[in-house]
């Protein structure tokens, strides 16, 4: 109880601190950003894949209970779908304030280009949040119908092509070598999978009800998320590595930003360290993988991991300048190839961030919603 | 007795006029820079800039400078990069809302009405020739004087007033102000070339070093220099066809 206090806490506390930046954004424009025409894309995209991925992840997830019938998993599927349900606006929101002309945004489904990718990932996103809100009809309604195993199988589908999806999005571009690597779109369904797992660690650990199974989930959940970080560093392995070895400049350029440049700190201390060693290590010791307290940390570890793994992803492609000498042909306001978030995008962050919190743990304690409570007792 | 050699932008001028006589998708509009005769003074980027009353921190042809060598044996080399207008250009099919094209004449465009400010289209040009609009004004810093001739305020409303990108008026009233929030590019000033004169860029560089035409045109100077085995394009590997040459 104390512990989802202090999370209601440190959601509004987030929310207020990203109050000023949501004004500033909607009401005065993207001046104070320090993104631009350089830098193209930042903190806001970066959060909009992380996000995005915490959605997909969490709806994978609640198929393990309706779809695959995993009996350990018995009473999570709601609790992944109401995570999948939330995160998603938040991954809107973040991408929405991206947007020069947000208001225009209608225009993507009145006359979109059906050949891009982004106008495929908003009609994506929009159908997938249509799908969850059909499986959570389903899955309360008719809960062991062939329909509702149905709508979790196109979900599943649907959540693995839209994480995908993202990473084809930006390895399309033959311009970013660092992004243009057939792997991404491989590698980001994993890193989904790791985040949605990682989250539904945090709202079973910490805010669902005593359950017997629970020990026995969270040990499993915990080696789920084992072995996906494995497998996403195996991934950053063979990225990194085959660049290097093939010592294209540009691609180069961008790993040496992530290894030993301006996003080391960020790589090693916290992709590396907190968000992947440190869960590795406790997660695989059998008694603290069933702790309530050690797995909700842990769980949290992996997200920061995650997110700062997102910006990883985004940040270093755009530091390497496209054509040399392009970084000090002409000078002005957001034409510069340095970028570190500005105070209104860490503000915007900490907005959805905090709104998200606060939202998820409404819809776990909202009654009438019977997260944590299986069919049976509903009836 | 021989004919004295026309200067090129009275004969650039002649090519223009005929390539306005052809239906628009007749043209194959190209620019030519010849890089042993830009001497590095970036007129032709502040000749862009007052034309196409280009706010703070966007730019649609930046002059690049390299130095090669080591002292003694050292030189500054100087590249000027508009758009390339690329024939397969990258940037156009990633828009989610096809703001952004190669019209008719094959020139890329891009609409400001239509643009929602994504900005996928800059992360696609492998030049970096793509700028967005942040709504900034060179004036606002400026003090405003009592009394003073030209203040800030003066001076604003000369920067708020409409500029004339694609034969359209685009005022910049307010954050919302399209082309702020926009992509932003160099289109070979089309709005001049439809009345005939060329682009910016092109008239005022002091080395005749820009130099723009017709490349359907077999009697244009374009099409006679894209032809000599000294003209290159930036980044042929990507398969980008750019229609803008360099004289090496």
């Amino acid at each position: 109880m104390l512990t989802k206090r202090l999370t209601y806490a440190v959601g509004a506390l987030a929310f207020l601190a990203g109050v000023w930046g949501i004004y500033t954004r909607l009401f005065v424009g993207e001046r104070d950003v320090n993104y631009g025409s350089y830098v193209v894309w930042g903190l806001w995209v970066a959060m909009y894949l992380f996000f995005a991925g915490a959605a997909t992840g969490s709806y994978m997830f609640a198929t393990m209970e309706y779809l695959f019938n995993i009996k350990l998993f018995k009473g999570t599927g709601k609790a992944a779908l109401w995570c999948a349900l939330i995160t998603m606006p938040a991954a809107l929101a973040t991408i929405g304030m991206d947007l020069g002309h947000m208001e225009r945004i209608v225009k993507v489904y009145l006359e979109p280009n059906p050949f891009s990718l982004l106008a495929q990932m908003v009609w994506g996103y929009t159908s997938f949040i249509a799908v969850i809100l059909v499986t959570m009809w389903l899955v309360y309604k008719k809960p062991e119908t062939k329909l509702t195993k149905w709508a979790l199988s196109i979900g599943l589908f649907v959540s693995i092509f839209l994480s995908g999806g993202v990473g084809a999005l930006l390895g399309v571009n033959a311009s970013r070598a660092y992004w243009h690597v057939g792997l991404l779109p491989v590698q980001f369904p994993i890193f989904s999978m790791a985040t949605g797992f990682a989250l539904l660690m945090i709202v079973l650990a910490w805010f669902a009800p005593k359950d017997e199974n629970r020990p026995e989930q969270l040990r499993v959940i915990g080696m789920a998320v084992v072995v996906l970080l494995l497998v996403k560093t195996y991934f950053v392995w063979s990225d990194f590595s085959q660049s290097m070895y093939a010592g294209v400049p540009q691609n180069v350029e961008a790993v040496k930003s992530v290894l030993f440049g301006p996003y080391s700190w960020q790589f090693w201390a916290v992709q590396i360290g907190l968000g992947t060693l440190i869960p590795i290590l406790v997660l695989t010791q059998r008694k603290l993988a069933g702790s309530a307290a050690w797995a909700g940390w842990m769980g949290l570890f992996v997200l920061i991991g995650f997110a700062i793994a997102r910006t990883n992803i985004v940040f270093p492609a755009l530091v390497i300048p496209e054509l040399e000498g392009l970084a000090t042909a002409f000078t002005g306001p957001h034409l510069s190839f340095d970028y570190s978030p500005s105070l209104l995008e860490l503000s915007v962050v900490s907005g959805v961030v905090g709104g998200t919190i606060i939202a998820l743990l409404l819809g776990l304690d909202f009654k009438r919603l019977n997260i944590f409570t299986s069919e049976s007792e509903v009836k | 007795m021989a004919q004295e050699p026309k200067d090129v932008l009275v004969r650039m001028h002649e090519d223009l006029q005929r390539a306005l006589e052809k239906a628009p998708e007749d043209r194959r509009w190209v620019m030519v820079i010849d890089l042993r005769k830009c001497v590095g003074c970036h007129a032709c980027t502040i000749a862009c800039v007052a034309e196409n009353k280009l706010p703070p921190g966007v730019v649609y042809r930046p002059v690049m400078e390299r130095e090669i060598g080591t002292y003694p044996n050292v030189t500054r080399q100087f590249i000027p990069r508009p758009c390339m207008q690329c024939d397969n250009p990258p940037c156009t099919p990633v828009c989610p809302v096809n703001a952004t094209y190669a019209n008719a004449e094959g020139v890329v465009v891009v609409d400001y009405e239509q643009c929602i400010g994504c900005r996928a289209c800059i992360v696609a040009c492998p030049y970096g020739a793509r700028t967005a609009d942040f709504g900034y004004t060179y004036t606002e810093e400026l003090p405003v004087l009592e009394g003073a001739i030209v203040g800030r305020e003066t001076a604003d409303d000369y920067e708020r007033a409409p500029n004339f990108e694609y034969g359209q008026e685009w005022p910049r009233e307010n954050h919302r102000s399209s082309p702020i929030g926009n992509a932003r590019k160099c289109h070979f000033c089309l709005h001049r070339i439809h009345e005939g004169e060329l682009p910016a860029c092109v008239t005022t560089c002091i080395g005749r070093a820009t130099l723009y035409g017709d490349a359907n045109d077999p009697d244009s100077l374009v099409t006679e220099l894209i032809k000599q085995t000294n003209a290159i394009r930036l980044k042929e590997e990507l398969g980008t066809e750019p229609k803008v040459y360099y004289l090496v």
